[in-house]
């Protein structure tokens, strides 16, 4: 398969950037979308080019770490995978695909494809976490957690925090992912004591790193490789306001 | 002021599903129209006869407009801004729509219509006028332009409302998983409904009456 890439290129953090044209022929359709990078990027370095910086880590959908928005899509348009789970076999023959990062004020572009996604490590670092104090497990049953809670915590949890949602935002927002984060803790019982005190420093973190205000377009949960469902920020709505009501 | 994003939302949401009532209550009443000037000219003077009761529900929905515009603008610039650079390929997902894309623009078109539409009702003399206020609006729409102007903003209530009925739900938190499809379509309608009734209103006076 052959295929024309017009890649965003930025040599650094606040530089311009813009984009640069390449081809690649002879990919095999079994090929991965990033193993095609590679390949480019191999060729690149051959002639004494710079490759094209990406991110990615496991390569099998499952950190969080890839990123690339193709054709104007986060991760393309594969519905529930990451960009590393995209074959070339799911791109037309002689198509040309244009790559991007993720665009957000508070995703700062460090170079090519890479953003800077510390803005979520701050948002979890606010309230995202459970304190327990450590020493001999607990019984197994001794927190009883009802079948329905558990299934919506765990769709919660199943957020790799890749920022999808906020590429795929018209308002860059982080909603997904903050509704995402605070469900899956509030829907537990392990998740009760700092119930309120979360969510409020995790939406003040998340408004202090410059995401936009969700304006309920639900274009998140169409394009999140994790398929997310937007009850999430229906849910981190009502839990911000019973932790205002209870302030 | 900093106000956190979802208490703007909700802002939005409150104010604007007050007005959505206002709405459906001026139209229903907007259909005696149809019946003439005795009944139409008599549920003005019945509104009229309430008194401060009308000043108090004015007041409020200027307040609640008012409410509903500042976080509605503050909300757009500042998503303007999470996004300072633009994708050169601009594609969806599929869930957005014209009038997700519109609540801004729709909302500027509305509040210069009331202006307008106040102006030219409320604040227009009906005293030597045949039949009143009923025969003030009937002669106003005898104009195809007036027409045109009010079939345009209705749409653009429409559009809005088909939008924002739903997502306001969602902002107040009010959605269950299962409910979400239902509120998506019943908010649809709801908002062309709403357009289709305020749209029969100009276009019966065109037509049919004569002042
Ligand atoms: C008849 C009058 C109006 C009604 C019934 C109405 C209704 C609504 C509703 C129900 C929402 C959804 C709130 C939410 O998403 O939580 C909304 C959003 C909004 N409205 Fe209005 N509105 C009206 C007039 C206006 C005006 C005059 C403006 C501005 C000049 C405006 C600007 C906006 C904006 C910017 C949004 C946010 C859009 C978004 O969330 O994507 N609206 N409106
Ligand atoms: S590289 Fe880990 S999810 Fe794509």
């Amino acid at each position: 398969m052959k295929f024309t890439l017009k890649v965003w290129r930025q040599p650094a953090r606040d530089k311009p950037g813009r984009f640069e044209t390449h081809e690649v022929s002879d990919v095999s359709p079994d090929t991965s979308f990033l193993e095609m990078l590679d390949i480019l990027n191999n060729r690149l370095e051959g002639e004494s080019k710079s490759p094209i910086v990406f991110d990615s880590d496991c390569r099998e959908g499952i950190c969080g770490a890839c990123s690339i928005v193709i054709n104007g899509r986060a991760h393309g348009d594969g519905e529930g995978t990451t960009t590393c789970q995209l074959y070339m076999r799911n791109f037309k023959d002689g198509e040309t695909l244009v790559l991007e990062p993720f665009r957000a004020r508070a995703f700062p572009v460090l170079k090519d494809l890479v953003v800077d996604r510390s803005a979520f490590d701050r948002i979890i670092q606010a309230g995202g976490y459970v304190s327990v104090n450590t020493g001999a497990p607990q019984d197994a049953n001794a927190l009883p957690v009802p079948k329905v809670n558990a299934d919506l915590a765990m769709d919660a949890a199943q957020c790799i925090g890749c920022g999808a949602c906020v590429a795929a935002c018209k308002n860059a927002s982080a909603m997904l992912f903050v509704g995402a984060k605070v469900s899956h803790l509030a829907l537990l019982p392990q998740g009760a004591v700092e119930r309120e005190r979360r969510v409020l420093s995790m939406i003040e973190q998340m408004e202090a790193e410059g995401f936009g205000n969700c304006t309920n377009e639900y274009e998140c949960e169409a394009q999140c490789p994790k398929q997310i469902s937007v009850s999430n920020i229906a849910r981190l709505n009502r839990e911000f306001y019973r932790a205002k009501a209870r302030e | 002021m900093n106000l956190v994003s979802i208490v703007k939302k909700a802002l939005m949401a409150l104010t604007g599903l007050a007005w959505i009532g206002f709405l459906v209550g001026h139209l229903s009443g907007n259909f005696l129209l149809l019946r003439g000037a005795d009944a139409f000219n008599g549920y003005a003077a019945f509104l009229a006869s309430l008194g401060s009761l009308l000043y108090v529900v004015e007041a409020a929905l200027i307040l609640f407009l008012l409410l509903h515009i500042y976080s509605g603008l503050r909300v757009t610039l500042e998503n303007r801004r999470a996004r300072p650079v633009r994708y050169a390929v601009a594609a969806t997902a599929g869930r957005a729509t014209v009038a997700s894309r519109t609540m801004a623009a729709g909302g500027i078109i509305i509040a210069v219509f009331l202006v307008v539409h106040v102006k030219m009702f409320k604040f227009t003399s009906h005293q030597d006028v045949n039949n009143g206020l009923w025969g003030l609006v009937v002669d106003t729409f005898k104009e195809p332009a007036w027409v045109g102007a009010y079939i345009i903003a209705m749409l653009a209530v429409g559009m809005h409302v088909s939008h924002g009925l739903a997502s306001a739900f969602q902002t107040l938190g009010l959605i269950k998983p299962r409910w979400r499809e239902s509120f998506r379509r019943t908010g649809f309608a709801i908002g062309w409904l709403l357009a289709a009734g305020f749209i029969t209103l100009p276009v019966w006076c065109y037509l049919v009456p004569t002042n």
